[in-house]
């Protein structure tokens, strides 16, 4: 029958199937490699992977256990779930749900889709639109007893129609606009570069004269964490946002794989990589290695003993720096303004972009939010729950009020999005996500990744490792131009079959 | 050979998945049904096979059939929710001469039930009938009351003497074609609202047009 695992000398083990490991598979496809491709645990996916309710209840269990040997904690602490009594019956069965641990959108112009497509990966994925980007302005009193969403106008078209800013912002926008087209060449390169480590907003003050609103609108597209983005980092963000808009249609810039976002590019790519005869074990990690003469012997949790001329691996490292804190809320609500269509022949997009800017929440202790908040809204075109409800990604820089924080900004983006009634939340996950390490790191034939970036959109340079532990696994044999194309695997179209 | 997919890309699309323990047959009669191969000396995982393509009509209207093999991750039960994502139907493949094979079939009746939408009609399949007479560990009427208690047609086929082995793929597509709700998803091709992402317009972007 099939080889054994440990008669075979393995030319890579992957540990591991984040986004990262299962696009290195994916590359590695149709080499033959031998390749055997594990995770400690029972899913795919990694720190990208999406559960349902009652995965998700597994994993927030095992998040509070001390770790086994051969896992590793991961980037992920402090995670708890509450359902609120009164609504919990509204919820629907464990499977209705698909929850992502890290939901990132992909901008059309990401280096992530082409390789996607260019290995024929994509076929097997289905991407939504992302749509509109809103702000919410707090309750200020003479004017609104209650917060307000406002849409950010982020197309031309927009630009012009828009009521919710003056004629003269208006200008400054276009200006602004018109500015980053080619922010990268003379003599716009001139304006900015002495300020490109400064932060944006002072920028756009200094040069463009916004105002605080008009400041935030821009700051907001980029989705900085701090809200503190950096010149040069702002334009380039900005620049790829716009020049994203209507590449694969309509009104849009940006797309989400549906049913939980990378857990199901993870999936694809690793199906890729059975299909090119690596060999797949879930709820198996590595206990302990060895190095000898040109070999690695790892034990597995399974008992197997296995050899493999090269090891590839997640970050090992835990804590670091300051990382993100995180609520996934499931609300009654189907949100339908923030999932309109504002371009006519535009696609339903199936994810909002709302930010709650710095200093917009206020805690029930009278804490004031000092980063922003943003809440990734899911429709249920996602797949992510069931028809009539929502699920909202809130994200925040972690402090030690970040908890509270997003609670009450949930309630004040509930409060501002509600029209007859405010929404009711069903489900709440909360969980802190650590930075983990930002490069890859290579010993003797060990590769380990570097933790996944906290990004809310599909950080491009997340790809650059995977080229290169696939750069050291091919070796010599290795062909630049070759990497992520291949070509369609179906076989030829039979003759007709006719049964009547 | 592109071409020629590309040119029933208009056809309804069904989507069939095989699934069962390693060694019961399934890539075989894959690759006898759609092929007319059989090669008793292959053993190993089949490599290289994402699924094959089959047009195929049923009642007087053509549909494209493609039909999922598990790349051997039914080895250490490792198939994703993803590889289930969007089937119309799924054939569950033991191999008669083995009991412990037809063991597992259980736990695959509860893989596919929960990853499958309501409705999606599920084929137990008895592979290697050519083995019943000296080999037999499975009779046919434990097929097919494992079969019944789940709701699913049963037959046994043999890749190897052609017996049976278009009955359960014929079958399963007349099911499917059967029911209003499958059918309509199949014919809608691409879901409602999803993006094509693989005709990036080289012209794209906010600054295809000039901003004044
Ligand atoms: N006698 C007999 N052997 C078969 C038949 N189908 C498959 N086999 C053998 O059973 C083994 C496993 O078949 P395979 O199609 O690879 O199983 P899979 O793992 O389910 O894809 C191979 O050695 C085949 O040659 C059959 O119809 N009759
Ligand atoms: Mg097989």
């Amino acid at each position: 029958m099939a080889e054994s695992l440990s008669d075979t000398l393995w030319d890579v083990v992957i540990c591991g199937t984040g986004l990262p490991q299962s696009l290195l598979a994916l590359s590695l496809s149709r080499s033959d490699k031998k390749i055997l491709h594990i995770d400690p645990n029972e899913y795919y996916g990694g720190a990208e992977a999406a559960f349902s309710l009652q995965e998700a209840g597994t994993w927030v269990n095992r998040l509070s256990l001390p770790t086994e040997a051969g896992s590793t904690r991961g980037v992920f602490r402090a995670a708890s779930i509450t359902k609120p009594p009164t609504a919990s019956t509204s919820l629907s069965f464990p499977r209705a749900y698909s929850l992502a641990l890290a939901p990132q959108f992909i901008h059309a112009r990401s280096e992530l889709l082409s390789q996607l497509v260019s290995s024929r990966a994509y076929r097997q994925v289905e991407f939504l639109a992302v749509g509109s980007f809103f702000i919410i302005k707090p309750a200020s009193a003479p004017t609104s007893a209650k917060p307000t969403i406002v849409r950010i106008p982020s197309t031309r078209e927009d630009v012009f129609s828009t009521t919710a800013i003056s004629a003269k912002a208006k200008r400054v926008l276009m200006k602004f606009l018109k500015f980053v087209v080619a922010y990268d060449s003379d003599p716009q390169t001139e304006l900015w570069q002495q300020h490109a480590d400064t932060p944006l907003a002072d920028f756009l003050h200094e040069h463009f004269k916004m105002d605080a609103e008009l400041q935030t609108y821009i700051t907001t597209l980029t989705l900085s964490l701090d809200g503190r983005i950096s010149t040069k980092d702002g334009l380039a963000v900005i620049h790829r946002h716009l020049s994203s808009m209507g590449v694969f249609g309509l009104g849009f810039a940006a797309i989400y794989p549906k049913w939980g976002g990378l857990s199901e590019i993870a999936q694809v790519s690793c199906r890729a990589g059975a299909v090119g005869g690596a060999i797949y074990m879930l709820g198996t990690g590595i206990k302990n290695t060895t190095t000898t003469d040109g070999e690695i012997r790892l034990e597995l949790t399974s008992g197997d003993s296995v050899k493999t001329r090269m090891l590839v691996r997640g970050d090992e490292t835990v804590g670091g720096e300051v990382g993100i804190s995180r609520l996934v809320a499931v609300i009654d609500s189907t949100l339908k303004t923030l999932f309109e269509v504002v371009v006519e022949g535009a696609p339903a997009p199936g994810v909002a972009v709302i930010a709650l800017p710095a200093g917009a929440v206020t805690t029930a202790g009278g804490k004031v939010s000092d980063s922003p908040v943003y809440v990734l809204a899911h429709s249920s075109d996602t797949g992510e729950c069931p028809v009539n409800q929502s699920v909202l990604y809130l994200t925040t820089l972690s402090t030690t009020d970040s908890k509270d924080v997003l609670q009450a900004a949930l309630g004040s983006f509930l409060t501002a999005v509600s029209e007859d009634r405010v929404p009711d939340v069903l489900y709440e996950l909360y969980y802190e996500q650590d930075l983990g390490s930002v490069e890859s790191q290579t010993e003797d034939m060990i590769f380990h990744f570097p933790g996944p970036s906290l990004s809310l959109s599909f950080d491009d340079r997340t790809l650059g490792p995977v080229r290169e532990a696939w750069e050291k696994i091919s070796g010599g044999e290795a062909v630049e131009p070759d990497y992520m194309i291949f070509t369609d695997r179906e076989g030829a179209l039979d003759d007709d079959d006719v049964y009547d | 050979m592109h071409s020629s997919i590309a040119s029933d890309d208009s056809l309804p699309t069904l989507k069939v998945l095989l699934i069962g323990p390693s060694g019961a047959g399934k890539s075989a009669l894959l690759m006898r049904y759609c092929d007319d191969e059989y090669d008793p000396g292959s053993s190993a995982a089949t490599i290289g096979i994402d699924f094959k393509i089959k047009k195929l009509a049923v009642r007087g209207e053509a549909y494209r059939l493609t039909l999922f093999d598990t790349a051997g991750q039914e080895r250490f039960r490792t198939l994703s929710t993803s590889f289930y994502r969007g089937s119309h139907g799924v054939l569950l493949v033991y191999d008669i001469s083995s009991r412990a094979s037809f063991l597992t079939m259980e736990r695959w009746f509860e893989e596919a039930e929960t990853n499958t939408v309501d409705g999606v009609p599920l084929y137990l399949v008895g592979a290697k009938s050519d083995k019943a007479e000296n080999n037999r560990e499975v009779s046919p009427e434990e097929g097919r009351a494992l079969a019944d208690a789940h709701g699913a047609r049963f037959c046994e086929a043999s890749a190897k003497t052609r017996e049976n082995v278009r009955r359960p793929f014929v079958d399963i597509v007349d099911q499917i074609v059967r029911s209003p709700d499958l059918l309509a998803a199949a014919k809608s091709g691409r879901a409602l609202g999803t993006v094509a992402v693989s005709s990036n317009s080289a012209a794209g972007g906010y600054f295809a047009s000039c901003l004044c």
